[in-house]
């Protein structure tokens, strides 16, 4: 692997940095509390969908082994329990077994914010408010032309307006259901009977010997809704997912679906949000079902956050939080295609 | 040979359905919930066709060997396009649907890359630039001092592309063939 210099890139990063201090700006209007987090840590919560990077520790002869943490979830639902009010945390989350794209990176910036007494949608609105605010900081020349000044002379630099052109006084909603409906043609009935889905799934030409719902599921969402989402003038806010997809959020009335939405401008999604689940018992049963899937899966069998579940059962308030990846937020809103053009140094194959 | 899809890199052959496709872009994506995917976009070798096609990283892709096998390109009628192996003399015919409008700005005598599978030619490599003869241009009209303003010109190909104002009968041109555009002007 190799360092890779980028100076041309010096204005986009200029631009994602004034973007960082905007949302801080915003939440810390909004009465959240920034808390700063150790990025290492010696239990996780089992998480299929992703892979975690692991590491020693090591003194006088002895060893512990410690994991980069991928969210920040685990350390802010404990001080959620000990009464710490609205809060959130931007800063930096890995993820192992993640190529480096055009959206991804192994190690990247999450911004993650709860709130107490507040349903995903409720997030919802705030997120909007969010959006807004950091359009609007964006258009105003004079605060734009400053950051310009510390990465160009004068006399070389062009003036450049940014921005999102989409109206962001309202989202798109979406349920997830009715979005396969309407882009796939898969029927309520088919998308949440395994069966049903998977034969729908192979006459629609995908090959679904040896995979699970959940695999099909993705590359169908990946393929067939995605692309549609956040491209009819609105952000789109797509929820209410099947419960397979939603380890810790709280199920709605139906038993079907969590109470889970995403957002999307472009077709690049930027941020998902739950309704946080309280249920200790019910955390514990899926814990489980996730250590089983992560061993199906050769995935590394990293130590359990025990304490998490104790947390729970002290008590987590009613509350939603947000985790939204801060470089694809910049890049959408700077019309860039790509995380990389914001960065002046990296590592790469 | 079978790869696993979180494998497939641009410019590989595959077998997707039945037919043979050329990787154009290939991107991986975790979206956060089921398993990891390789978003692709993937190039039909016989239609020409685009398609993009979300592989499960966990999936295995038949990658076929696709030999690229420097031919002379003979003439064209109104269904093929003729090539000739220098060094077998064997002659091959690719259909005209699947160079998707390349023939366009191919010069007979012009030596290209052709992909081969199994002895079967399947398509042509498109080339990154190529050099053509202006053989029509109209004067520019005075007076129309537009920056980037273009005009028509026709090639010795026939075909007709967009070139700027100063370009005369005569000219070289230097055009990109997959897209038809104006890249520069030989120098004399």
């Amino acid at each position: 692997m190799k360092i890779n210099v980028y100076p041309l890139n010096l204005e986009n990063h200029c631009y994602y940095l004034f973007i960082v201090k905007i949302i801080e700006d915003f939440l810390q209007k909004k009465g959240y509390l920034k808390i700063d987090l150790p990025v290492l840590s010696s239990a996780l919560i089992p998480e299929s969908y992703l892979e975690v990077f692991e590491t020693k520790w090591q003194y006088f002869g002895k060893e512990k082994r410690l994991y980069l943490t991928p969210s920040p979830e685990l350390f802010l639902k404990r001080l959620l329990v000990y009464g710490i009010g609205d809060c959130y945390y931007l800063g930096k989350s890995f993820r192992n077994n993640e190529l480096p794209s055009s959206l991804h990176s192994f190690e990247f910036i999450i911004l993650e914010f709860y709130k107490v007494n507040a349903s995903y949608m409720d997030i919802a609105d705030e997120v909007l408010e969010m959006l807004r605010y950091i359009n609007k900081k964006l258009k105003r020349k004079d605060l734009v032309s400053s950051i310009l000044d510390k990465c160009h002379k004068k006399e070389d630099r062009q003036e450049k307006i940014f921005g999102l052109e989409i109206n962001l006084n309202k989202w798109e909603k979406i349920s997830v259901t009715e979005a396969f409906e309407r882009y796939a043609s898969i029927f309520e009935k088919e998308l949440f009977d395994h069966r049903l889905f998977l034969k729908k799934a192979e006459k629609k030409g995908y090959r679904v010997d040896g995979f699970s719902y959940e695999e099909i599921w993705s590359q169908i969402y990946t393929q067939e809704i995605e692309p549609n989402l956040g491209k009819n003038g609105y952000p789109t806010l797509i929820y209410d997912y099947p419960k397979e997809f939603a380890a810790l959020a709280k199920l709605n009335p139906d038993g079907k679906t969590a109470q889970r939405f995403e957002f999307y401008i472009n077709g690049v999604e930027l941020g998902d949000c739950y309704t946080e689940l309280s249920d200790w018992q019910e955390q514990e049963k899926r814990f489980y079902q996730e250590v089983l899937r992560r061993k199906k899966q050769k995935k590394i069998i990293h130590s359990i956050d025990k304490g998490f579940i104790e947390a729970l059962k002290y008590g987590l308030p009613y509350c939603s939080g947000i985790a939204i990846g801060v470089e694809r937020l910049a890049m959408v809103f700077l019309g860039l295609d790509s995380i990389k053009k914001l960065k002046v140094l990296d590592i790469s194959l | 040979m079978k790869i696993n899809a979180g494998n497939l890199k641009k410019g590989d052959f595959i077998r997707y359905q039945n037919d043979i496709w050329q990787v154009q872009k290939a991107e991986f994506y975790a979206p956060g919930k089921g398993s990891a995917l390789m978003k692709t976009k993937i190039w039909n070798v016989k239609s020409g066709k685009n398609i993009d096609v979300t592989f499960k990283s966990g999936e295995e892709v038949e990658v076929v060997d696709v030999e690229s096998r420097l031919m002379v390109f003979l003439y064209k009628d109104n269904e093929n396009l003729y090539f000739m192996d220098e060094k077998t003399f064997n002659q091959y015919s690719i259909p005209l649907s699947a160079v998707s409008g390349l023939e366009k700005y191919l010069k007979e005598g012009e030596k290209l890359y052709v992909y081969v599978y199994n002895e079967f030619p399947l398509s042509v490599r498109p080339p990154l630039s190529v050099r053509l003869k202006v053989v029509a241009a109209e004067e520019a009209v005075k007076g129309d001092t537009v920056s980037g303003a273009k005009k028509p010109v026709t090639l010795e190909t026939g075909v007709v592309i967009m070139a700027p104002l100063f370009i005369k009968a005569g000219d070289i041109v230097i055009v990109n063939p997959e897209t038809g555009e104006y890249v520069g002007r030989e120098g004399k």
